[in-house]
């Protein structure tokens, strides 16, 4: 059953990684970038599942899942969160600047 | 038209063979069972940190240095956003939605910080910890952004309050791991630095974990209602029309 979890993880992955290299709008570009992030998050937290264990809290009972790929992603959501307000805030920058946010169109220096 | 749809097509063609060379690629354990650190720490939280969340022992004891470079991450992200968007000025908000919204949003309010703060204090005993609790305060404020109207919450909550409530969080968590280095402890040293801790379970437990976690919940909270605010003030249209009849 865990072959679902890595397969949804690959999956969406790969759909972030196709919005990233096939769309030419910037907003689109970073859409693309966050849902590879979730990917790589789904995969992580999937890696440490034990059949039969229980949630790592402290009265156990039976066993506890991996608890090391639980810590990584918990920071790396909060990271994931400020690096794609900070793109979106370099596009909005260049918004003003071009007038347009294709990738295509921003040639040259302006102003 | 042409060259776009081939680039469509010889992107799909490269996710695919990269999705269906990571599936041929994924080695999975038969018998999959807890090795390495991630043993040591299973087996020896109670003794060494005395929290019962594991999760937020290694991320605040264990591992607590490489957390303190996160929160450093938000940090430099709100400088950066701010600074990009310090020119302008809010001259006015958006209008927010109707009355029955914004009563519906004053009555769930109280019910929301409460939530946060219990998140936040009792991290090192449930799942939580002040990185999920911080998320759910900046939801306050992005909801008042949203149903009253940004000039509003900058109003109530000034953006220096938020400010300086980040930053005193950041100089809790450096305090902190100095206090270990005073003691003879090594940096964010917890237990062995003479911080107390009560019976496993209880509120008190854990030394400075329920510490760092009040520090973090204030760095990301604050941090990231800070992002919000920085980034919708300067899309708000300021020449918008008269406010709708309501």
């Amino acid at each position: 059953m865990i072959h679902v979890s890595y397969g949804c993880a690959i999956a969406i992955f790969c759909i972030g990684l196709y919005t990233l290299i096939t769309k030419r709008n910037l907003f689109k570009t970073v859409i693309g970038l966050s849902i590879m992030e979730g990917g790589v998050l789904l995969f992580m937290v999937a890696s440490g599942f034990i059949p039969e264990a229980g949630p790592p809290l402290l009265p156990m009972v039976g066993g506890s899942v991996n608890p090391l790929p639980h810590t990584f992603p918990l920071t790396a959501i909060v990271i994931g969160a400020s690096d794609v307000a900070l793109a979106l805030a370099y596009i909005i920058k260049i918004h003003r600047h071009y007038g347009t946010v294709d990738v295509d169109k921003i040639r040259g220096l302006r102003g | 038209m042409r060259a776009q749809v081939f680039h469509r097509w010889i992107g799909a063609a490269l996710c695919l063979s990269l999705g269906w060379w990571m599936w041929r690629g994924l080695i999975v354990s038969a018998d999959p069972s807890l090795f390495g650190p991630a043993a040591y720490y299973v087996a020896n939280t109670a003794s060494d940190t005395g929290a019962s969340n594991i999760v937020a022992a290694i991320l605040f004891d264990y591992r607590g240095f490489d957390t303190f470079g996160e929160a450093t991450v938000i940090y430099t992200t709100v400088c950066g956003v701010a600074m990009l968007f310090a020119k302008r000025r809010l001259r006015r908000s958006s209008w927010g939605l109707s009355p029955i919204v914004k009563r519906g949003m004053g009555m769930m309010v109280p019910f929301i910080l409460v939530y946060a703060s219990s998140i936040v204090i009792m991290g090192h005993i449930t799942p939580g910890g002040g990185f999920q609790g911080g998320a759910v305060f900046a939801t306050v404020t992005v909801l008042f952004c949203v149903i009253y109207g940004s000039k509003f919450e900058a109003s109530r909550i000034s953006p220096k309050v938020k400010e300086v409530i980040e930053s005193s969080g950041a100089l809790l968590f450096a305090a902190v791991g100095l206090w270990g280095l005073a003691e003879g402890a090594g940096f964010l040293a917890n237990l062995d630095a003479g911080f107390s801790s009560g019976p496993i379970g209880s509120l008190f437990s854990g030394g400075a974990i329920p510490l760092l976690n009040i520090a973090v919940g204030m760095k990301v909270g604050a941090g990231l209602s800070t992002l919000f605010y920085s980034m919708i003030k300067i899309l708000e249209d300021p020449a918008e029309g008269p406010p709708p009849e309501v």
